[in-house]
């Protein structure tokens, strides 16, 4: 069942156009997203969270359009960056306690749970924290309103490996309860361990949407990683 | 609504905002621009458009569950809080001048303005001027404010330096009434005042919506 869909959806700005981007979320899969830097990852993230208007095309979450039901569809979903840090001088303390307002179904304890999973301190600051605590500090907030998609836009970019693969795992076990996960990245080698389907983005167009399995019989050579065959496509050759 | 407030306060808020409202006892000093603690509050509001532009708080707002003009909202809503908690404190203090100190030397041989009802309709004005210019001009990119800060700062000079020179022309001296002389007059101004501030912030409110309903983020 796809839980979250968008149909064509088109954005130009001077120098680069996202052109009829389609793909859909199957409910309870991780969805690689997948494209070099500057493809059209975030712009289309930013399309599905209503940050930019879209030229045509339609998003639409949970059987519902994006538009006419924005605040209903966030109070479901949750968004998490690594590239962006929300107040870095106020404690984390006060951030929670202020988003927790806006959300009806706030879980306060599993805010407390991922507080402690995460080894988050209350008192510090984002501007103190690594940039993983900062991606994992957007996870609490976003799981702690019972988020049933999460859009996360490169989560583990300038992460260690020991981080990344933190990281991944909670994205499984988060999976395993049911959260649908919109995880883009141009690390490839992080969905190899996680990914049940591939969306591949090039140049503003979608060049492939299928299961990672499909993408690598349908893309790859014999023995072939996902970054193989990612950057062979990048260069224009096909298997 | 309370939350998006409390978001504003706690959050996107600089502390001068609210340390900035002390400008208010401006009112007292003899011998001075009064109408300047006006303008150290609007500074005051400014810190935390500031504050709020460096801490992502405008993508990170309308990511939340609320209409994305809330977040235009929750602007106003905690600027004109600012300004009328420094108008109150002015407004006090204008009647403690037009009271107990009414009579007072050092305020009776004083060549500028005079704490009076058309002062606290200047303040008014140059609150909802402020508004119009700067926050109204702030919402057209949510990110640029240099311009629209710079334009108010004329603008609200202009304004001050028009208030002070007002009682020196002739036939004019009623503006700068002390005590309760004039006071339908005086009263008049602070309507006038009240008037100009409603209508340039809910002309302002309606500009902003419009143009950030049109920005991508």
């Amino acid at each position: 069942m796809n839980i979250v869909e968008l149909k064509n959806v088109c954005k130009t700005y001077p120098g680069f156009r996202l052109n009829d981007v389609s793909f859909a979320l199957e409910s309870g899969k991780i969805t690689g997203f997948i494209g070099r830097n500057g493809a059209g990852k975030t712009t289309t993230i930013k399309a599905m969270l209503n940050l930019i208007h879209t030229d045509s095309g339609k998003v639409s979450y949970f059987g519902l359009p994006l538009n006419g039901h924005e605040t209903e569809i966030k109070q479901r979903i949750g968004y998490s960056t690594g590239t962006v840090s929300w107040y870095p001088r106020k404690t984390i303390r006060e951030i929670t306690a202020v988003t927790r307002t806006f959300y009806p179904g706030w879980d306060e304890e599993a805010c407390r749970r991922y507080m402690t999973l995460f080894g988050l301190e209350e008192g510090k600051r984002p501007i103190e924290l690594s940039e993983g605590m900062k991606v994992k500090f957007n996870l609490l907030l976003a799981l702690s309103h019972r988020a049933e998609v999460l859009i996360l836009d490169e989560p583990t970019s300038g992460l260690d490996p020991f981080s990344r693969d933190e990281l991944l795992s909670l994205f499984m076990t988060l999976k395993e309860h049911g959260v649908t996960i919109l995880f883009s990245t141009h690390i490839t080698s992080d969905l190899e361990r996680c990914a049940d389907n591939i969306v591949y983005i090039s140049k503003g167009s979608i060049r492939a949407d299928r299961s990672r399995q499909d993408f690598v019989h349908d893309h790859g050579r014999p023995g072939e990683t996902l970054e193989e065959i990612f950057l062979r496509l990048e260069r224009g050759e096909e298997s | 609504m309370k939350a998006l407030l409390k978001k504003e306060m706690r959050l996107s808020a600089s502390i001068l905002s609210y340390l900035f409202i002390g400008f208010a006892l401006m009112t007292l000093i003899p011998g001075y621009p009064i109408l300047c603690g006006v303008f150290f509050i609007t500074l005051g509001i400014f810190q935390s458009y500031q504050n709020a532009r460096e801490a992502n708080d405008i993508v990170f707002s309308a990511l939340l569950p609320i209409a994305k003009l809330d977040v235009v909202r929750g602007k106003y809503l905690f600027s004109v809080m600012i300004e009328l908690a420094g108008f109150l404190g002015m407004a006090l203090l204008t009647l403690l001048r037009m009271t107990l100190l009414s009579d007072s030397a050092i305020y009776r041989q004083n060549a500028l303005m005079n704490a009076n009802p058309f002062f606290l309709g200047m303040a008014l004005l140059i609150f909802g001027m402020f508004n119009l210019i700067f926050i109204g001009g702030f919402f057209r990119t949510a990110y640029k404010f240099a311009k629209p800060f710079v334009t108010h700062i004329i603008v609200c000079f202009i304004l001050i330096g028009i208030a002070e020179a007002l009682h020196h022309i002739p036939g004019l001296e009623a503006v700068n009434a002390f005590g309760f002389e004039h006071i339908a007059l005086q009263l008049s101004a602070l309507i006038a005042g009240a008037v100009a501030f409603t209508l340039l912030t809910w002309v302002s409110y309606r500009g902003a919506c419009v143009s950030f309903e049109k920005i991508d983020l």
